[in-house]
């Protein structure tokens, strides 16, 4: 009879990496994908955070001549880009929801290990494409969203826009993958027993967001495709003088950009929903309303896209509509900050690092909402639009809601993935320097915008009383960026002095924390089974997987196998064998950046002969067969 | 030690991985016409004339004849996918719906004669989304190729399985076919 | 609206301050989950319905644009966006000036705006909401000076380089002299300058002269205006010179290239133009 240990030992040869550079390159392990996503945006997180600093720099005095108006234009357009495209949504699903979905659905990877490296790959050359444009003076210049005519040949003749173009329709590919990957492992790969309203609300919250990335990119690809044909092979979609319209841009534009902003913020709500309960040691209140406005929220996202337009002269009957759409989306969002505030007063609450950045999330994105619900009001709006007040509004929510979670994530999941614990006190430092930097940078710019101060502008008069607001606003800059580097000063101190950290030092109520720290290769040695959203904190279920692993029963180590379940209910429908380690990911990714690279210089036979290489490239992806069952 | 769990085998043979990853696609392909469809009737009711003049208007049997006759091609895929045999009626629908594809860039170069994308978001528009629909066919006939070159060597769970995938995108793209090919020719029937 | 959002985020914080200090008691579900449906559904929907009436059905009829100017309409002015400065021109008078517009006090002013090539956004912040500036379609506004003064505009959608240098201003004057403006501004130029003819008229008019283009601003009475490139520097000679002698220093990435003029021909140009009165 075989013991624990040789089953364990089984299980450990059949999932090691390769060893190395080439273990890296070849991986198709999650959590190593994970670990690559992060750390490739936290590499864009400075980018755009350097550029931002060098914005607040210029602006930090009227007249200010630190840049000219062509670099500026280049900075803000790419700060926009990269802080969404390249840092918030990579950060949350391609590290956070790769690394932590399959451990907390009790599953050893995700549906498509291969298609989840080519999805990393893919992210970072579009990264490099697009800082490559930037670097050579061919940065994006038009804004992040692009309006034509401005963006069009006749009034941006240079190869600028076409890193815009093709560098985010590159992303988008690398976005599209990561969220088909999220659906149908939350939706196939669950543990025996966990039924669809079991799920952590974590899961929930990623479903929603990959759901809004499939169903929203699409309508940027359709803008991005028409823009490129338009500026490079004489099409006409947006000039009015041949037919088109300057506002169907807009319009596909913003039914993608509304819906982003939802997919940028739920899967933060989803962090919190799982650091509330931890540091506050009971259930979340309303667990099925939670889980039903994250649903919700991205959903009704779809039908509010208009509103920012509201300057642009439509009719007023559709600005009347897409006003009252946009109030019903406020619902799902308060049902949400009311459901945490009131766990957190019910529960016993630890306040740790992790729950301090999800306070000052909550206490932020509040704040941020309150603004944006102030837009639904058409008359201010159309004050206030295209101003420094939606800058602030919009930085609120996208800071507080968006980066908050995602610091505190980091300190919370830390032990997990490192085994270290990090040191507390200056963690609770880096909270308060951050949290104190962020609201002097932000909020000041409600005042300046409501008088009168407009956006995107390299300098400004010095007789408009809006100087002494830009100079605490660039302090705040300054001292957010001392925060968010004391805070990762701390988290490599850590990882290096800190103390051993076992499998659970915070009592987590999700699977993650019960395997150890970090996790094994093949995550769970018995596939664990589930009968509540809380499953590590049901103490019988975890002993009965204890017992299970010691008689071989769902230990799955005859080969690189996984569960798959039914959708609604988990119960068991197959065992799957799963890819492990495989060059063409990494392949296929570089064939597609050829590609790219031919169509940025509209050399387009080239790029039909990498199109042919990227089909054969899949030939060979296909080409071994996983085992039967 | 039973499983409290209870074992549903009928999920099984439903929907196999493979098939949730092809309908992933399918949902993201779909949002993508849809945003050119309704950009096509956008920029329609943008224009008072349309085509506009001197552009012909869109034939209409010749497109629908067409559209029928790849509609047809759902049956040996469907064949293929539930059958033990499934390369003859791959061969089939293949035949078939390369002869669709002739066919559609055949009247695709007639129409390039008559009226270009550069001259008007008529035109932009009108080849964009029928060059991308055909480009959806095109990709289908390199998966039929591809399954038959595998089927040559005997079938297997995964082979089965790929049928399975390749005949919902099939499904899909024909849908696709009769979306695109109604919005236009729809210049024709509204007048 | 203020208020009520320190309120909301008032509400938020006293939960949160008071989980400080009752921490280390657990609390039941129930009173948790009625809190979070009155507060996180039906107060929402309260206030949401409240603001939503309020704005979008009573306070809009105030700022939705005005039909085209009819006969119940005092006034209306057109006004054409280029890159990086604004055309004004009156109907019906035929005066064509630029980045200043005069309007009377107390008087329905219909402005029309229309874009020569990207998207701007005509702005007075005193006056009224903004309203974007297409080249597909002409948008219309309606300024209303219930004061005499003067009121500062802005570009308020990024245009390019000089989006920041897009400024102009509106006079709000007592009927009278505005109208004494508006008989000065049709009046031609009364002299004529060989040098501009030669350097500048290809793209600029000066109405009276044989200068008719209008690549840049009419100049016909540039010397009365209060600021020039579009409130980007003051109006006066040693301004005036600095900008015929250095245009891309002055404001980069402008659409006037910089003339090759002697220092003799600065000072020539400058004195004519501020002439032009």
């Amino acid at each position: 009879m075989t013991s624990v240990a040789e089953r364990v030992d089984r299980l450990e040869r059949q999932w090691a990496e390769r060893p190395g550079v080439l273990g890296w390159l070849t991986t198709t392990d999650h959590k190593r994908v994970g670990l690559l996503y992060f750390w490739t945006t936290l590499v864009f997180f400075g980018a755009g955070g350097v550029e931002a600093l060098v914005m607040r720099s210029q602006l930090i005095q009227p007249n200010n001549h630190l840049v000219g108006p062509e670099t500026f234009d280049q900075l803000f357009t790419v700060h926009g880009m990269t802080m969404i495209f390249w840092f918030i949504i990579p950060m949350t699903t391609g590290a956070f929801g790769n690394y932590l979905v399959p451990l907390m659905i009790g599953a050893r990877d995700m549906a498509f290990p291969r298609m989840n490296a080519l999805s990393f790959w893919i992210f970072l050359a579009s990264g490099m494409f697009l800082y490559i444009g930037l670097f050579s003076g061919f940065g994006p210049d038009a804004g992040w969203f692009n309006y034509v005519p401005l963006a069009d040949r006749l009034h941006d003749p240079s190869r600028n826009i076409e890193f815009y173009t093709l560098g985010l329709a590159f992303n988008s590919i690398a976005s599209t993958l990561t969220a088909a990957n999220l659906i149908v492992t939350i939706l196939k790969l669950r543990a025996p027993g966990m039924s669809f309203n079991r799920m952590p609300l974590f899961c929930f919250a990623f479903l929603a967001a990959s759901f809004g990335l499939i169903f929203a990119l699409p309508s940027l690809s359709v803008d991005l495709i028409f823009l490129f044909l338009q500026r490079n092979l004489g099409f006409h979609f947006f000039d009015v003088a041949h037919g088109g319209s300057s506002f169907l841009w807009q319009h596909l534009f913003w039914f993608f950009g509304h819906p982003e902003v939802y997919i940028l913020i739920v899967p933060a709500f989803g962090i919190a929903t799982e650091i509330i309960p931890a540091f506050t040691r009971r259930k979340m209140i309303a667990f099925p309303l939670v889980a039903i406005a994250e649903l919700l929220v991205v959903f009704i996202g779809f039908g509010v896209w208009a509103h920012h337009m509201f300057a642009t002269g439509l009719p007023t009957t559709t600005l009347v509509f897409f006003a009252g759409a946009t109030s019903m989306v406020v619902i799902p969002s308060t049902i949400q900050v009311f459901a945490w505030c009131m766990s957190i007063y019910a529960g016993r609450p630890k306040f740790k690092t992790p729950l301090l950045f999800i306070i000052g999330f909550i206490v932020m994105f509040v704040a941020g909402g309150l603004t944006g619900i102030m837009f639904l009001a058409i008359p201010f709006d159309q004050q206030t639009t295209d101003t420094y007040f939606v800058v602030a509004h919009f930085h609120y929510i996208i800071f507080g809601a968006a980066v908050f979670p995602i610091f505190g994530g980091m300190y919370y999941w830390f032990p997990k993935v490192t085994g270290k614990l990090y040191f507390e006190r200056p963690g609770q430092i880096s909270f308060w320097i951050i949290f104190a930097g962020t609201n002097l940078l932000f909020f000041p710019m409600h005042i300046v915008g409501l008088l009168g101060m407009p956006r995107r502008v390299y300098t400004y008069p010095g007789d408009m009383g809006w100087t002494s607001y830009n100079v605490i606003e660039s302090i705040g800059g300054y001292i957010t960026a001392v925060g968010i580097l004391a805070l990762f000063t701390n988290l490599v101190v850590s990882y290096f002095r800190g103390a051993p950290a076992g499998p659970d030092p915070w009592h987590g109520p999700t699977l993650e924390w019960s395997v150890p720290s970090p996790p094994p290769e093949y995550n769970f040695a018995v596939i664990p089974t589930v009968s509540s959203a809380y499953a590590n904190w049901d103490a019988d279920d975890r002993e009965r997987d204890g017992h299970r692993l010691t008689a071989g029963v769902g230990t799955l180590e005859r080969g690189h196998e996984q569960h798959v379940s039914s959708l609604i209910d988990g119960w068991t429908s197959e065992i799957v064998d799963m890819p492990h380690s495989s060059p063409w990911p990494i392949a296929l990714a570089l064939a597609l950046s050829l590609l790219f690279a031919m169509l940025v210089i509209t050399h387009y036979l080239f790029a039909a002969i990498f199109a042919v290489v990227i089909a054969l490239t899949l030939l060979g992806w296909h080409g071994k067969e996983p085992q039967e069952s | 030690m039973s499983d409290v769990v209870a074992v549903d085998t009928r999920a099984r043979e439903r929907f196999p991985l493979g098939v949730w990853g092809i309908a992933m696609l399918i949902a993201t392909e779909a949002a993508l016409f849809a945003m050119m469809v309704g950009s096509y009737f956008y920029l329609r009711f943008k224009n008072a004339q349309w085509p506009p003049a001197g552009t012909p208007e869109p034939k209409v049997v010749v497109p629908l004849v067409l559209l029928g006759v790849l509609m047809l091609t759902a049956f040996p895929m469907w064949k293929a996918a539930s059958s033990a045999t499934p390369r003859r009626w791959l061969l089939l629908a293949l035949v078939v719906q390369s002869g669709y594809f002739a066919m559609e860039v055949s009247d695709f170069r007639d129409d390039l004669r008559h009226f270009t994308p550069q001259q008007h978001a008529y035109g932009s528009i009108y080849y964009t989304l029928l060059g991308a629909d055909h480009g959806h066919v095109a990709v289908g006939l390199l998966l039929d190729a591809w399954l038959l070159w595998k089927l040559l060597f005997g079938m297997t769970e995964f082979r089965r399985k790929a049928v399975r995938a390749i005949a919902l995108y099939w499904y899909a793209v024909i849908v696709l076919t009769i979306v695109v090919t109604l919005t236009v020719t729809s210049p024709a029937f509204a007048r | 609206m203020l208020a009520g959002s320190a309120a909301g985020l008032g509400v938020i914080v006293a939960i949160l301050v008071g989980a400080w200090f009752k921490r280390g008691v657990d609390g039941a579900d129930r009173p948790g989950t009625i809190t979070v449906i009155a507060l996180g559904i039906v107060t929402p929907i309260l206030v949401l319905a409240a603001l939503f009436a309020y704005s979008d059905i009573f306070l809009i009829r105030g700022t939705s644009p005005p039909v085209a100017a009819a006969a119940t309409n005092d006034l209306s002015v057109r006004v054409i966006g280029h890159q990086f400065w604004w055309e004004i021109r009156y109907p019906g008078s035929g005066v064509v000036t630029a980045n200043e517009i005069h309007i009377p006090v107390r008087t329905h002013v219909v402005v029309s705006v229309h874009s020569d090539d990207v998207i701007h956004s005509f702005w007075v912040p005193q006056l009224n909401r903004k309203i974007d500036v297409f080249p597909d379609q002409v948008n219309r506004v309606e300024l209303y000076a219930d004061k005499p003064g003067r009121y500062r505009g802005q570009c308020a959608e990024f245009c390019g380089l000089q989006h920041a240098h897009m400024g102009f201003y509106v006079f709000a004057q007592p009927r009278a002299a505005y109208d004494r403006w508006l008989r000065m501004q049709a009046r031609p130029a009364k002299r004529f300058n060989a040098l501009f003819d030669d350097k500048c008229s290809s793209c600029h008019a000066i109405q009276g002269t044989p200068a008719h283009a209008h690549v840049g601003p009419d100049l016909t009475h540039v010397g009365s205006r209060t600021s020039l490139a579009a409130l980007t520097i003051p109006n006066t000679a040693a301004h005036m010179a600095d900008w015929l002698r250095n245009t891309q220093q002055v404001k980069p990435g402008s659409q006037m290239p910089e003339v090759d003029l002697t220092n003799a021909q600065v000072r020539q140009l400058t004195r004519y133009l501020e002439s032009l009165k």
